[in-house]
């Protein structure tokens, strides 16, 4: 049985616009002690998806339905009380906005002795004497508890909560996004140092990025993500190796480290679809160079393709052919603009 | 940091500056007075020696720009002249007054600042129900009725119909009392301070109130609230010790302010319960044209609101370890 | 003027009417999503309405004497069909003296508040359209306003200035200013590096031109808020000037009454028909001016309405 089984969730926003669904219908497991690697576009609903996980979403949003499984038990059924049993004792959760999520006007190891202490029962010489062993697991002198957020530097700040995350113990560790506001050398040291972690600790990661290169440098396996919905999950060496859906096709031409150094990077033309109003068929039709009549009328579902892997592609059984001719077909996109007659403005795209 | 010794600096210079400029404000309204122009200082009813005694001190033979440095160099020793009326000297009529105005003003604040920091954090945190709804009104409420004309009805209500508290005044006629402390430990004195304290309060709560609540409001939609929630803290945790906490610096910051805000208006108060204070000092010596106690009493109210200003700006910067760490 | 920049200046005087005209209707606006700010404004609109009819409606002459039917003097006497909110200690009817307090209180706090926007408006303008030195100087100007003790300073001010409700006005208006300066200020100041304050300058329009048509559009609605809000002020500050002795002698206030009561005893006496009415007026009053000005807020500042 998978860690954590997450069943045709969907979380919606109310906004003066009206709903918007974040997420349409996911559903994704994690394997016990393996990294998934969730990657998609901004605002494909990554972050919603991450925080509907131990339900802790903004104002304005709601979880509308599906199931949430952690060790067999649906965390959407538990009560306030018991939900609140699995924070950070079983999930540990390293927001987007790592940098801010320190409280200014207390000490940092107060901050993890705090947590310990109300979370995990420990007395107070015993959580500290924990966080100054987490600070130097992850990277960190233990002389710096004493200090306050502002006289970290971002990637010290960074570490801190990669150390709360860790502090009782969790099964699983969420990583939303955890190095992007990190300069290039110390993304690469934080991230070397989360992935040492998650195989000495023998956790479960799921590392939330928009960059597809993490996720190939540091996880098992890859969940693809396009405006609210999986498309395509396997793991890295295969998906990338092979992709299946047009979307990680794609994805693959605009990122440099997985082609040939001279190959050109090819951004993917258009705009994810306005889910205020989703399309009835394919949310990336409009911007795929391979749709054909039945994709924008038809809503594709994910399906196995065999070998353990999963596509939501009516072509995804044509997807050797496919592969061949996409970079060819996304640059000729490109030079055209967007197929889409709507809100294809030209210019967009990734990266 | 030469950040932060540069700002305080730069605020000291203009406190220092305020200061100066009230002080010839002063001086040239209360030189441009109705009547003869020495008016300020000498009664007409004085006898001639002291007449020419006060002229000399003062320096009121002496051209314009002379008599203003003299006027200058007065204020800052803190000699104002003598009263009119009681004929003493002015720095001992302010000494006697300005204890009863800090224990009003303060009792007042305490209470204020106390009720209305609790008070603010929980119209936060009851967002969106009616108490939100209805609070934020009765609040508006209390900052726009009168202050006197609480106070009236505190008098009529607590005083002239159930009797409880006394109606004016610090202390029950005939009392004595060896020191100033004695007094102020005394029952008598605090059965005359609940009233003009409690309606100073109802009317200063309304501050920090709305204050705390916005505030909190902000704090709350910060990251490291979200991140709060996520580790599972309880939600009285999360609501006290870090959401209130963070709230709570501008709110300190108010206190200083409030301290010289309301004494400039405890004018009112101190009227109403006739409470033998800085700001009914002023107000009997405008009314009766005892200048030389007017004036000093007008430039006390002003040295503590200016130097409350500025002591508002050094708590903020201590009080936030994001402006004090920087010393380091 | 050559014909093209005519051309060019004739839209942005229509914009520029647009936007004033603009900021009036959004009251209206306000009034319809706030359900508190359109009691503002009905106590407002009903104020007015007494404040104008108040002879036609008085019963007596809010300074007449009253006699009673043997001849004495109708003092202190409590509430009844013929005063219905009893008689002062000098046998003056209460009912007359409030329909025509509410005269000053608005005639104060609207005056006050036109006066105190007004001069904030313009010194905000002309501090952030100009900066450097003009700027130094009426900021600090602000901060010797905001360092003055108000209502000391008024009582001691109109003391000087003699007691008349102009003089409070010309008081009110001289030390209010500084919180609407500062606000129009730095609001000038990001107004000031729009795109189409610098085309404007660049098209040849002058300073003042600049100021008035290009940037004070859209500095007005925060010139209501604060005017709002200034009205209320000005109401509980004349009030209070009144309460403490220096007020007009000639002319019913609210806040003259309270004094009236409060130094004829009328507490002791539990005279509460006398001193509750002028009070709650003025409670009123004020309340509505913060109503409105809270309506506003939330309608400029959407984030407010939202938490």
């Amino acid at each position: 049985m998978p860690l954590l089984e997450i069943e045709n969730l969907t979380v919606q926003y109310h906004t003066l616009h009206g709903a918007v669904q974040a997420v349409r219908g996911v559903t994704l497991s994690i394997e016990r002690g393996r990294a998934l690697g969730l990657v998609g576009e901004s605002g494909c609903g990554k972050t919603t998806l991450a925080r509907a996980l131990i339900n802790v979403l903004a104002r304005n949003a709601a979880i509308t339905g599906g199931a949430v499984r952690f060790d067999g038990v649906d965390l959407l059924q538990l009560s306030g009380g018991a939900l609140n049993d699995y924070r950070w004792r079983r999930i540990g959760l390293v927001p987007q906005a790592a940098m801010d999520s320190l409280d200014p006007v207390y000490r940092v190891g107060d901050q993890l002795v705090e947590t310990m202490r109300l979370r995990g029962g420990l007395t107070p010489a015993q959580a500290r004497e924990r966080a100054a062993r987490l600070f130097a697991l992850v990277g960190l002198e233990p002389t710096r508890l004493r200090l306050y957020p502002h006289e970290l530097s971002g990637g010290m700040k960074q570490r801190v909560v990669i150390a709360m995350a860790l502090a009782l113990q969790p099964k699983l560790v969420i990583a939303d996004e955890p190095v992007t506001a990190l300069d290039v050398i110390v993304q690469h040291q934080v991230l070397r140092t989360m992935r040492e972690l998650q195989e000495t600790l023998s956790l479960s990661l799921l590392l939330i990025t928009h960059d597809i290169s993490v996720v190939a440098d540091l996880c098992d396996d890859v969940a693809v993500m396009y405006a609210g919905r999986i498309v395509e999950t396997g793991s890295v060496r295969e998906v990338f190796a092979a992709p299946q859906h047009p979307y990680t096709m794609g994805l693959r031409n605009a990122f440099p480290s997985l082609r040939a150094s001279s190959a050109r990077l090819v951004p993917i033309e258009g705009y994810p679809p306005d889910l205020a109003s989703p399309p009835n068929g394919c949310a990336f039709a409009p911007r795929c160079p391979f749709a054909v009549q039945r994709c924008w009328g038809d809503d594709p579902v994910l399906m196995p393709t065999g070998g353990g892997r999963l596509a939501a592609c009516h072509r995804a059984m044509e997807a050797d052919v496919l592969r061949i001719q996409a970079p060819q077909a996304f640059a000729r996109l490109e030079a055209t603009g967007s197929q889409a007659v709507e809100g294809g403005a030209p210019g967009g795209g990734i990266p | 940091m030469p950040t932060r010794f540069s700002f305080l600096a730069s605020r000291l210079s203009q406190t220092v500056l305020v200061l100066w400029v009230v002080a010839t404000l002063l001086f040239l309204i209360f030189r441009l007075m109705p009547g003869n122009p020495l008016v300020a200082y000498i009664d007409p009813n004085f006898t001639a020696e002291v007449q020419q005694a006060l002229l000399r001190q003062f320096g009121l033979d002496q051209p314009l720009h002379v008599q203003y440095a003299v006027f200058l160099s007065n204020l800052v020793r803190g000699e104002f002249g003598r009263s009119f009326f009681s004929r003493e000297p002015v720095s001992q009529v302010m000494w006697q007054v300005l204890p009863n105005t800090l224990v009003l003003t303060l009792s007042a604040l305490l209470l204020a600042y106390a009720v209305g920091v609790v008070g603010g954090a929980l119209l936060a945190a009851r967002r969106g129900t009616w108490a939100e709804a209805w609070g934020i009104p009765a609040v508006l409420a209390t900052r726009a009725a009168p202050e006197f004309w609480v106070g009236m009805l505190a008098l009529a209500v607590f005083s002239f119909t159930l009797n409880w508290f006394p109606s004016s005044g610090a202390t029950s006629p005939g009392s004595a009392y060896s020191t100033w402390w004695a007094q102020v430990a005394s029952w008598d004195f605090l059965r005359h301070l609940t009233l003009p304290a409690l309606t100073l309060a109802l009317y200063l709560q309304g501050l920090p109130t709305l204050l705390m609540r916005s505030t909190m409001l902000e704090v709350m939609d910060e990251d490291f609230i979200t991140f709060c929630r996520m580790r599972g803290l309880p939600e009285r945790t999360i609501l006290l010790r870090h959401a209130a906490r963070n709230a709570l610096l501008p709110v300190v910051t108010a206190f200083a302010l409030g301290i010289g805000y309301s004494i400039g208006g405890n004018v009112i108060i101190e009227t109403v319960f006739s409470w033998p204070g800085l700001g009914r000092t002023l107000v009997r010596a405008v009314a009766a044209k005892d200048y030389p106690v007017a004036q000093a009493a007008f430039f006390l109210i002003a040295v503590v609101m200016i130097v409350m200003n500025f002591v508002a700006d050094l708590l903020y910067s201590l009080l936030d370890p994001r402006v004090s760490h920087e010393r380091q | 003027m050559s014909g093209s920049e005519r051309a060019a200046a004739l839209p942005q005087w229509t914009r520029a009417a647009a936007t004033w005209r603009d900021a009036l209707l959004v009251t209206w606006a306000v009034a319809r999503r706030d359900r508190f700010a359109l009691a503002g404004l009905i106590i407002y609109a009903v104020l007015l309405a007494v404040a104008l009819a108040a002879p036609a409606l008085a019963p007596y002459n809010p300074l007449d004497l009253n006699y009673r039917p043997d001849g004495d003097v109708a003092a202190n006497e409590a509430p009844s069909l013929s005063h219905w909110l009893g008689t002062t200690n000098l046998g003056r009817d209460v009912f007359s003296q409030v329909l025509f307090g509410t005269r000053v209180a608005l005639v104060v706090g609207f005056v006050a508040a036109f006066g105190v926007v007004v001069l904030g408006t313009l010194v905000g303008l002309v501090a952030g359209y100009y900066s450097g030195w003009v700027d130094t100087i009426l900021m600090r100007l602000a901060d010797v306003a905001f360092g003055i003790p108000f209502l000391p300073m008024a009582i001691v001010l109109v003391a000087f200035l003699g007691p008349s409700i102009w003089n409070t006005v010309l008081v009110m208006t001289l030390l209010l200013w500084r919180d609407t300066g500062r606000v129009i200020r730095a609001q000038v100041l990001s107004l000031r590096t729009r795109s189409y304050v610098e085309a404007a300058r660049v098209l040849g329009a002058s300073h003042v031109r600049t100021m008035f048509v290009h940037i004070a559009p859209n500095v007005l609605p925060l010139s209501f808020l604060y005017g709002s809000l200034a009205v209320g002020w000005a109401i509980l500050t004349e009030a209070s000037i009144s309460f403490l002795g220096f007020g007009d002698p000639n002319v019913i206030s609210w806040g003259f009454m309270l004094q009236d009561a409060y130094n004829s005893q009328a507490m002791a006496r539990h005279a509460f028909y006398w001193f509750v009415p002028p009070g709650l007026c003025i409670m009123l009053a004020v309340m509505a001016g913060f109503f409105i000005g809270r309506g506003y807020e939330e309608l400029l500042f959407p984030r407010l309405r939202r938490r």
